[in-house]
């Protein structure tokens, strides 16, 4: 089986190898895509759009389908992520701390547990002392980097930014909060249903714009029959907008649940 | 004021100069750790303070905002290095490996916590 996925892999590599060597070189002055297309997106691209950053109205008007499908992508990645890492059989061996002494319990039997309170604290197979200093700062940064990743989101299309590298950003933030407290901590703020959920609903924001675009009489994803009910002015970047925020929402949730199911062994209760 | 710009220039070029050098040529670990932690933020809050008063060059309300984030990195980095530089050393201790001392390997027993 291994011998056969080896050969399908080697494969698939060679003939994608084989595929790069039709394309045209790199900068090629007398590629079909400097002849045409480039020129016309930056001699129209404003224009067309009234968006100044012109990778977004390239990723996110001209391509937006593309850009759905990419979006769907990485829905798939967190997806495959989960089916193939997820174990839901119940761990045996769980840990406690007795807080005012120090003494760390192990128990082995899954019907006997020790009840959680203000006396025990249920810890990781290897304990570490709480490190005050990481905490804080990391609660400090937190939030900004939270703010950051908004504007990354938001500001998309005015300056370099976008769906990805704000979702990215807000992922890496929570990840952040998962080390420097522990994973416990993350999935008690945000759960695992919920992370589920977001991911899908990234990327049924993005397809639902295009799909109402589509009841008000236009194209699939033509931001342009939105303007009766925002209004005309700059009607193309707040549809941009919008897509953008599909795609953090996908992004950010299946950074999320990649990183959480990677650490803790699809378990989800200990890891770094 | 161009003349502060260039001593701020000059002290964070020094500064980062010296970071790199003591990287390359510190004899292990947790000395490399300690011009990567301190010279780096030093030398990139003189820089980006040198920057950040030679945008205001030109003063207006867009300069002035422009000035104010670069100072924000600053503070942020300001955080963040140190913090860092703290994990690792705490990780590169509980790891169990030792500092580098003058004295025996043997007589080194019990540095490196569990």
């Amino acid at each position: 089986m291994k011998l056969l996925s080896l050969i399908v892999v080697c494969l698939t590599g060679g003939l994608l190898l084989y595929g790069t060597a039709d394309l045209p070189d790199w900068g090629d002055p007398n590629a079909p895509a400097s002849l045409h297309l480039s020129n016309y997106y930056i001699e129209n691209a404003v224009r067309d759009t009234q968006v100044p950053n012109l990778v977004t109205a390239v990723l996110a008007d001209y391509r937006s389908v593309d850009t759905m499908f990419e979006t769907a992508v990485v829905f798939c990645a967190g997806l495959a992520c989960f089916l193939l890492l997820r174990d839901f059989t119940p761990k045996k061996d769980h840990y406690y701390r007795h807080v005012p002494t120090g003494v760390i319990l192990h128990v082995k039997n899954p019907d006997r547990q020790v009840i959680v309170g203000n006396e025990f604290e249920d810890i990781d197979k290897e304990w570490l002392p709480p490190d005050t200093i990481i905490k804080t700062v990391c609660r400090m940064l937190i939030p900004f980097i939270q703010i950051y990743a908004l504007y990354v989101v938001a500001h998309g299309d005015f300056s370099p930014g976008g769906g990805f590298q704000g979702g990215v950003i807000f992922g890496s933030s929570l990840i952040l909060l998962a080390i420097s407290y522990n994973l416990k901590y993350l999935l008690k703020r945000v759960s695992e249903k919920f992370l589920g959920i977001l991911s899908a609903a990234g990327v049924l924001v993005y397809m639902g714009i295009g799909v109402v675009a589509m009841v008000l009489g236009g194209n699939f994803l033509d931001y342009e029959k939105y303007a009766p009910i925002f209004g005309e002015h700059h009607i193309r970047a707040l549809g941009m907008l919008g897509v953008e925020i599909g795609v953090g929402m996908a992004v950010t949730a299946v950074m999320v649940i990649i990183y959480i199911n990677i650490v803790s062994e699809g378990k989800h209760d200990e890891g770094l | 004021m161009n003349l502060f710009v260039v001593i701020c220039l000059c002290i964070g070029f020094l500064f980062l100069l010296g970071g790199t050098v003591g990287i390359i040529r510190m004899p292990d670990f947790y000395t490399r750790l300690h011009p990567a932690g301190k010279l780096d933020t030093l030398g990139l809050f003189a820089m980006v303070s040198g920057l950040a008063v030679y945008n205001l060059h030109h003063f207006s309300f867009g300069a002035l905002l422009l000035s104010v984030k670069m100072m924000l990195i600053v503070f942020f980095v300001f955080h963040s290095i140190p913090t860092a530089t703290h994990a690792i050393v705490d990780a590169g201790m509980r790891a169990g490996l030792s500092p580098l001392t003058r004295k025996k390997p043997s007589q080194l027993q019990g540095t490196g916590e569990k």
